[in-house]
């Protein structure tokens, strides 16, 4: 990893950062809670993104993590409220890895593309329905009443405490994620992801390194679903539907699979999309459904892959070669092989 | 500063004004300024149904408020926000609403929003008028004193078993057709509770209860659940399957004739299985939150004129009556105390008794749970009914105060259970 | 409180040919573009609904063959969206990601729920069976309710028939061999642009009949597609993805397991189904046909 290459990333997260963090001074409380969200959404893009564009595994059961990190942190804080809150996190995020690491090691047996999707979604349908019937869990109603926690001396009930957690919490995940994906284990995905067979060839272990990937991004969507809970005071099944899983594609796609912060771009114009249609009855399928549509079809590259775009036209005058109009080219050069 | 002496200073010109700016919604009557609700409810997905008779109710709730002169001088006004079903998206709206200064919401559908609302509403200094959720824990383990159910609590179930009991006393043998979900496992166990209670009381008999039949939630067949029931020794059937789900079960028995030497008692359905059968309905009871054809009140009168003017719609369910309900217990609320601010309005709520759509209702004060009348309809297959295919051919009316369960606001219901 | 096993049986019979009707165009569309079809529910749903508005629409569909009638109608008017989703996206997302293309087909159905709530509205509707089918026979303990045989029987004819096209005709060997190698059916000479339209056409008529002949089967309202995608993206997945032959197994196979598992375990309904697939998927992740071609 080079180290401009570092410190263009460091100075980004903490605009973001310090974006987030005076979001509260200007915005409404709605806004500020729906930031706290869209910073979980963000980490559970990324997490996705991890597998999907550096390792090449697409996974349809993401919601599997996040809910596994969500009801691990909820039942601590229910059921054994002594036990400190970041260590609660850190329960949380190895609860994600060992469930990730459990149906990587069935799943893993299809790798390519479709297949193994499907065998995800299949088992994340089937942990959402073992949630959802079992009274441990809470069944249909979910964990209700979870109190944001202490952390030491620092009550996170109090006013926006707990939004801040959440926001650096978030922040420290990106940092990790961005690391795992620039250092050389990323760089073993990538050439796993590129030409597997080379890579066995090379000595490097595929199937280890295809279940590192899925247990990496499966502590970190944990570790931001566990912030969930505090955050609206109830895990429900829900979180463990299919149609949770299909957010964090959503997300990578809307903003740009070839490029590390797309999700973050795609999680908050979908939720954009979503604030907007908060008060439309009966429109918000047709229009989020057709805008997901217009953004497939017509900028296959996501948003910052039409911005990347944008800028290398200005810089580059006459028409760069069309090349250029591929950062999609890492995912799309992949075709039968994902 | 208590309430009068700061109305007395409020009163006093300049403070008022500069009171007034600080704080626009202290207190009402002292400008035009409308009054401003939340209405938090499912705008979108499978809910979206029960949504559109909660936000169409409350319009023409508050139209007619507004005609009549508003609320000690001022008008309602509503502000909508799409629940979604999932607590995080309600949480937010919820939130953004009381950024703009509207304390009081109303309108939730989902059981896990109206629970996440306690803890939110309680640290936010709001209040939420739930209008249908169906979990017991609203007013028992989740109690919250800014959460209030304005409507049917799950003490409906009761009224139900005691109305069987009444209508039926040879029917002593029951038992459910009921999904696999939370809601579908409460209902079941309070209408137990309900024919343990009453059928002794008041037939003399101790009523048979058969294990339920257990059907999956959002099935498109339920022949093997079908065949299950017909095999049943019990003579009456709580069906607690809802909407699509109920009209798929219906129209799978027909041919078994599931129905046919039975009494079926039907949880919430009101006409939407009947809509969508017309002539091919089963004879039934069901539950409603509000018959609009029972011209129970003088309210419910002139709300359903108002409410077929405004949708065409002359068959309305329960909803809307629920979110007049909401509505009118605000603007009761406000009327009385002549404030809009969250505590005021809380204990202004607590023992209000005031006129609805159903007649007069009462919030209980230890657990914010109204008590007002239950009624309960009879569906028959009428092919003569214009296009509607069915008709109403009996309406009961169970006073609530005699069926609701005793207040215990922080503790679960306590239930008789079968041996 | 476990059924008689005929009565099972039957009922196995039921829910196979009913999800096999919904299963055949999504396994048939991901045999030769290899492309899983989210939105196919969705045409189903819409399906079922333009035959129920046939059926009101003229008293002409109150009878056996009025219905078989709009049957075929929804299938064309269905084959022929089919063709223009073809042409608007899955042509144009055919050399990206196939994450692309689900992300596409899951949007087209978020506009197929928009498009039904829109023109039919928020309401549960239910139709009835055609007259002829409206009895009901028993054998024994056994009801037989005629519009059931019905459903049965088509599922069969449509097991059958797809058979024939793909086994018998020239156009199923072409689609065959595109399936298998459409590089090389590319070099033959072969028309594969217009086969894979073909498929495309004929994989979302088989969703609007589906539609069609099970539109009284179970009531219809905008949660339909949902009901109906889970359990055909399962047989699916346990036939072996694009086998015509393996998902008709598995719609019996795991029909069946959700009968045993209702009648065994009365307190987990529904749950058998997801048990039975993670079952299968262990032994055999390909599924039970793993030719990964159509068959």
């Amino acid at each position: 990893m080079s180290r401009s290459h570092a410190t263009r990333f460091l100075v980004i997260l903490v605009i973001l950062t310090a974006a987030a963090l005076l979001l509260p001074f200007a915005a409404n409380r709605g806004l500020v809670f729906l930031a706290g969200v869209i910073a979980i959404n963000v980490v559970l893009g990324l997490a996705f993104n991890l597998l999907f564009s550096t390792a090449g595994l697409l996974s349809f059961g993401q919601a599997t993590f996040s809910a596994s990190g969500a009801y691990a942190a909820a039942l601590l804080l229910l059921r054994a409220p002594e036990v400190p809150f970041l260590a609660v996190l850190v329960i949380a995020a190895a609860t994600g890895a060992a469930i990730a690491f459990a149906i990587g090691f069935v799943a893993l047996r299809r790798t390519e593309g479709v297949y193994f999707a499907v065998l995800t979604l299949a088992f994340a349908e089937l942990v959402h329905v073992i949630i959802a019937k079992t009274s441990f869990f809470g069944r249909n109603d979910g964990l209700t009443g979870i109190q944001r926690p202490r952390i030491g001396p620092l009550d996170l009930a109090q006013g926006n405490a707990y939004y801040v957690f959440v926001i650096l919490v978030t922040a420290l995940l990106i940092a990790v994620l961005w690391w795992v994906t620039h250092s050389r284990l990323g760089r073993s995905f990538r050439a796993v992801r590129l030409d597997p067979m080379r890579a066995a060839f090379l000595g490097i272990d595929v199937r280890r390194r295809q279940l590192e990937a899925f247990a990496i991004s499966g502590a970190c969507a944990a570790t931001a679903g566990a912030l969930m809970g505090p955050l609206t005071s109830i895990v429900s099944p829900d979180l463990a539907h299919w149609g949770e899983s299909t957010k964090p594609i959503l997300f990578t796609l809307l903003g740009g699979a070839g490029h590390f912060w797309g999700p973050l771009v795609g999680a908050i114009v979908f939720s954009a999309v979503e604030y907007g249609t908060r008060s439309l009855a009966g429109a918000s399928d047709l229009i989020t459904g057709g805008l997901l549509l217009a953004v497939v079809l017509a900028i296959p590259g996501g948003l910052l892959g039409l911005a990347t775009l944008g800028v290398r036209r200005l810089q580059a005058r006459p028409a760069a070669p069309s090349e250029a109009a591929l950062p999609l080219a890492p995912a799309a050069s992949k075709g039968e092989t994902l | 500063m208590s309430k009068l002496n700061r109305r007395a200073f409020l009163a006093s010109g300049a403070g008022a004004a500069l009171a007034l700016s600080a704080n626009p919604r202290i207190v009402v009557g002292q400008t035009n300024e409308p009054i401003r609700l939340g209405v938090v409810t499912p705008l979108s997905g499978p809910q979206e149904f029960i949504g559109s008779f909660v936000k169409n109710g409350a319009e023409v709730a508050v139209d007619l408020i507004n005609k009549a002169g508003g609320v000690r001088g001022r008008p309602l006004a509503l502000e909508f926000r799409d629940e979604k079903a999932n607590p995080a998206a309600a949480t937010t709206v919820a939130r953004e609403l009381l950024g703009m200064g509207i304390n009081l919401q109303l309108g939730t559908i989902a059981s896990t929003v109206a629970l996440a609302y306690g803890p939110l509403m309680q640290a936010e200094n709001g209040i939420n008028l739930t209008c249908g959720a169906g979990s017991e824990k609203i007013n028992h383990e989740n109690y919250s004193p800014h959460v209030f159910r304005i409507g049917d609590g799950t003490y409906r179930m009761r009224a139900q078993a005691r109305m069987m009991a009444e209508k039926f006393p040879d029917v002593t043998s029951w038992t459910g057709i009921i999904p696999d979900h939370e809601y579908g496992r409460t209902v079941w166990a309070i209408y137990v509770d309900g024919l343990l209670e009453f059928y002794p009381k008041i037939t003399g008999k101790q009523p048979q209860i058969v294990d339920p039949i257990i059907v999956p939630y959002g099935s498109g067949d339920y022949r093997n659940f079908i065949t299950q029931a017909a095999r049943t020794e019990a003579r009456g059937i709580v069906n607690a399957t809802y909407g699509g789900d109920a009209a798929t079960f219906f129209q799978q028995a027909r041919p078994f004739g599931l129905f046919n030497n039975r009494i079926l008692m039907d949880v919430a359905n009101e006409f939407i299985v009947a809509n969508a059968l017309k002539t091919q309905v089963p004879k039934h009871w069901t539950g409603t939150h509000w018959y609009y054809g029972a011209s129970a009140s003088p309210i419910g009168e002139s709300f359903y004129k108002a409410y077929v003017a405004k949708t065409g719609n002359k068959m309305p369910m329960g909803w809307a009556g629920e979110a007049q309900a909401a509505v009118a217990a605000y603007a009761a609320a406000i009327a009385k105390t002549g404030s809009t601010e969250t505590k005021a309005i809380i204990e202004a709520l607590k023992g209000l008794s005031y006129d609805t759509v159903t007649g007069a209702r009462t919030i209980r004060a230890e657990d914010n749970q109204a008590i007002k009348d239950l009624e309960m309809i009879q569906i028959e297959p009428d092919a003569s009914a214009a296009d509607v295919g069915f008709k109403v051919s009996d309406y009961v009316k169970i006073p609530g105060a005699g069926v609701i369960e005793p207040a215990t606001p922080g503790q679960a219901m306590v239930l008789r259970k079968s041996s | 409180m476990l059924a008689d096993l005929p009565t099972l049986l039957f009922n196995t019979l039921i829910w196979g040919m009913a999800t096999f009707l919904v299963a055949a165009g999504l396994t048939m569309i991901f045999g030769i573009l290899h492309v899983l079809n989210f939105s196919h529910g969705g045409f189903f749903m819409i399906g079922a609904y333009v035959a129920h508005s046939l059926a009101n629409w003229s008293s002409a569909m109150a009878n056996i063959w009025g219905f078989l009638l709009a049957s075929v109608i929804t299938a064309a008017v269905i084959g022929a969206v089919g063709l223009v989703v073809d042409r608007a996206i899955f042509r144009r997302l055919a050399h990206v990601d196939g994450a692309y293309v689900l992300v596409a087909t899951y949007a087209l159905l978020l506009v197929c729920n928009g498009v039904v709530k829109l023109i039919w509205g928020l309401n549960v509707v239910s139709a009835s069976p055609p007259p002829e089918l409206f009895d009901v026979s028993f054998l024994g303990n056994l009801v037989l309710p005629h519009y059931s045989i019905f459903v049965i029987v088509a599922g069969l004819a449509v097991f059958l028939a797809l058979e024939w096209l793909i086994n018998m005709t020239s156009v199923g060997r072409l689609i065959q061999a595109i399936a298998i190698d459409p590089w090389m059916a590319r070099l033959l000479g072969i028309n594969v642009g217009l086969i894979y339209s073909a498929t495309v056409i004929i994989g979302f008529a088989l969703a609007g009949l589906a539609g069609g002949l099970l539109v009284a089967n179970q009531s219809l309202s905008p949660d339909l597609a949902g009901i109906f995608i889970i359990q055909a993206f399962g047989v699916v997945i346990v036939g072996g993805m694009g086998s015509i032959r393996g998902a008709f197994l598995a719609s019996l196979l795991l029909g069946l397991a959700d009968s045993f598992g209702t009648a065994l375990l009365p307190q987990m309904p529904g749950l058998f189904f997801f048990v039975a697939l993670a079952a299968i998927l262990l032994i055999r992740p390909r599924g039970l046909i793993a030719s990964g071609r159509l068959s």
